[in-house]
């Protein structure tokens, strides 16, 4: 009974979307609409979190070490700080390539590059190059590195310490703000695209309400008059994602060279990386709006059979 | 068939029926006749439980429906043919499907509405028109189609509410012949009208309502409003 109930509804919701032709059209296009709404803002938040991600990653400071500093101490001051969870890489940089990397940033720089070569010797002693998995941890880390017990190997008293560990801070904070600013604004698209959704399916089951009534006066239960609307509702949803991922892709490569230019290094490959999460991403997309258009259905058929 | 025992039905101050007893035997063809704005398909409304009483008891076939829960409407439906006025077709729906869609609703086979549907719709003389669509039909066909539906699951009452009162003359005469024709296998059949012709012409029960309330129950009755 509960088979044939179904594949009886199933045939009703074919018949249906075949029969009013027009709204089918037009609640699939708006569906869509909403659905693409939604999905640009995923996308922004993808390339904004990939773009803040790359900042992050490439977030490392050098903290120069004293003339005092033995190679030793410098050998187990790496070692144990490597061993840290927060810590990605401790790198050890030599004098003289601390020497090469500041010679290769000024390289332009004329007056420093001949100031440097009027000295005898390499001015520069070694420092060490730190990464973190958070840069959130970054504050407390340096925190701990300048105690006075590590003074002897670190260079932890010049300004260009803590205008690093401000910088720091200052990306931390923002990458934070751009993450809730993003969340904000989805919040926003995700309820507009709700209500739009919501109010097209409610216009079409209303286009519908004298044959609710009459299905009921003929002895259906609310299920049996319910349960096509319901399903025309999960196929309004999926063939909106299907015209959505049709569109997506052709336009993703399309976009895609415009994105690499505005981004530059912190770019992202949109079809490789929504590919990837294909199921995960599209099968959130189906979700919702399924659970959108199925609620929407429920609640407009419960005020007609209500009646 | 019908047992109702002082039915009132109010809408806040106004008062539509006002303590109506009558009972309906089984195989009887009844005209519940009287004025538009009467009752008549007010009571109509409560003997198929759309409505329900201010006051009263509703017994159809041995079921007390006055507190008929909503789950159970639907089998109650299922057990009255009804046919209105203004057809109630499902507009997207053809001939064939619509006749189908009373069974498809109660869980019959698909076999069995292969069958019963062509004999049914052959019985109303729309056996050449299963494809059709409502709007590609007349008001008379329209309410063949109507009867059909109400038929096709051997109803034991069957409800006319104003069934001609969308027709010509030759429409309403093909309607009633088959009325009659359907009250003649067995079906009690209830035909609300304010056709004076229609009434006097069936020279059957006639009970008149007037102002919510009943006035006369003649066993070979006139229309006398």
């Amino acid at each position: 009974m509960f088979f044939l109930d179904l594949f009886r509804s199933f045939k009703f919701a074919l018949q249906s979307l075949w029969r009013n032709f027009w709204l089918t059209i037009v609640t699939v296009i708006i569906v869509t609409l909403a659905m693409a709404s939604v999905s640009f803002l995923l996308i922004f938040n993808l390339v904004a979190n990939n773009v803040v991600d790359t900042v992050k990653a490439k977030s490392e400071i050098y903290i120069d070490l004293t003339e005092d500093a033995k190679q030793a101490q410098v050998e187990f001051l790496v070692a144990e700080l490597n061993k840290l969870e927060d810590i990605r890489e401790v790198i050890y940089i030599t004098p003289s390539e601390t020497l090469d990397r500041f010679k290769e940033e000024h390289k332009n720089d004329e007056v420093i590059i001949a100031s440097l070569e009027s000295l005898s010797a390499n001015p520069f002693t070694g420092s060490l190059k730190l990464s973190v998995n958070d840069i959130s941890k970054f504050d407390a880390l340096l925190t701990e590195l300048s105690r006075d017990e590590y003074g002897q190997i670190l260079e932890i008293n010049n300004s260009e310490f803590y205008e690093a560990k401000d910088l720091l801070n200052v990306i931390s904070d923002y990458s934070k703000k751009i993450e809730k600013l993003g969340f904000g604004i989805s919040l926003f698209f995700v309820l507009i695209s709700i209500i739009v959704v919501f109010n097209t399916i409610q216009m079409g089951i209303y286009s519908h309400r004298e044959e609710i009534g009459i299905m009921k006066l003929v002895g259906a239960s609310n299920w049996f008059v319910r349960s096509p609307f319901i399903i025309e509702s999960i196929l309004y949803s999926i063939i909106s994602v299907v015209v959505m991922i049709l569109i997506f892709y052709p336009l993703a490569v399309y976009v895609q060279p415009h994105i690499d230019n505005f981004l530059g290094e912190y770019t992202l490959d949109l079809v490789a990386s929504v590919s990837s999460n294909f199921l995960w991403v599209f099968g959130l997309e189906i979700g919702i709006a399924i659970l959108i258009t199925v609620l929407s259905s429920l609640f407009a058929t419960r005020r007609y059979l209500d009646e | 068939m019908i047992t109702i025992k002082g039915i009132t039905k109010k809408y806040g101050n106004y008062t539509a029926l006002d303590d109506i007893s009558l009972h309906i035997a089984s195989g009887e063809f009844v005209s519940l006749v009287g004025q538009s704005g009467t009752g008549k398909t007010t009571l109509v409304k409560l003997i198929i439980a759309e409505e329900r009483p201010s006051k009263g008891e509703i017994i159809i076939g041995g079921w007390d429906i006055t507190a008929i829960k909503s789950y159970e409407v639907p089998y109650l439906r299922r057990q009255i043919g009804v046919i209105f006025q203004d057809f109630k077709l499902l507009p997207k729906k053809t001939v064939y499907e619509n006749v189908a869609f009373a069974l498809e609703s109660c869980g019959v086979a698909a076999a069995t509405i292969l069958k019963v549907v062509p004999q049914v719709l052959k019985i109303v003389g729309l056996d050449n028109k299963i494809d059709h669509y409502p709007w590609q039909l007349s008001g008379g066909e329209k309410q063949r189609v109507a009867i059909a539906r109400a038929l096709v699951h051997k109803p034991k009452l069957l409800i006319a509410d104003e069934p001609t009162g969308n027709l010509d003359s030759i429409n309403t005469k093909e309607i009633i012949d088959l009325l009659i024709k359907i009250n003649e296998i067995g079906t009690t059949v209830l035909l609300v009208s304010h056709n004076r012709d229609v009434v006097n012409g069936l020279r059957r029960r006639v009970i008149t309502v007037e102002e919510g309330k009943i006035i006369s129950d003649q066993v070979k009755g006139r229309y006398v409003l």
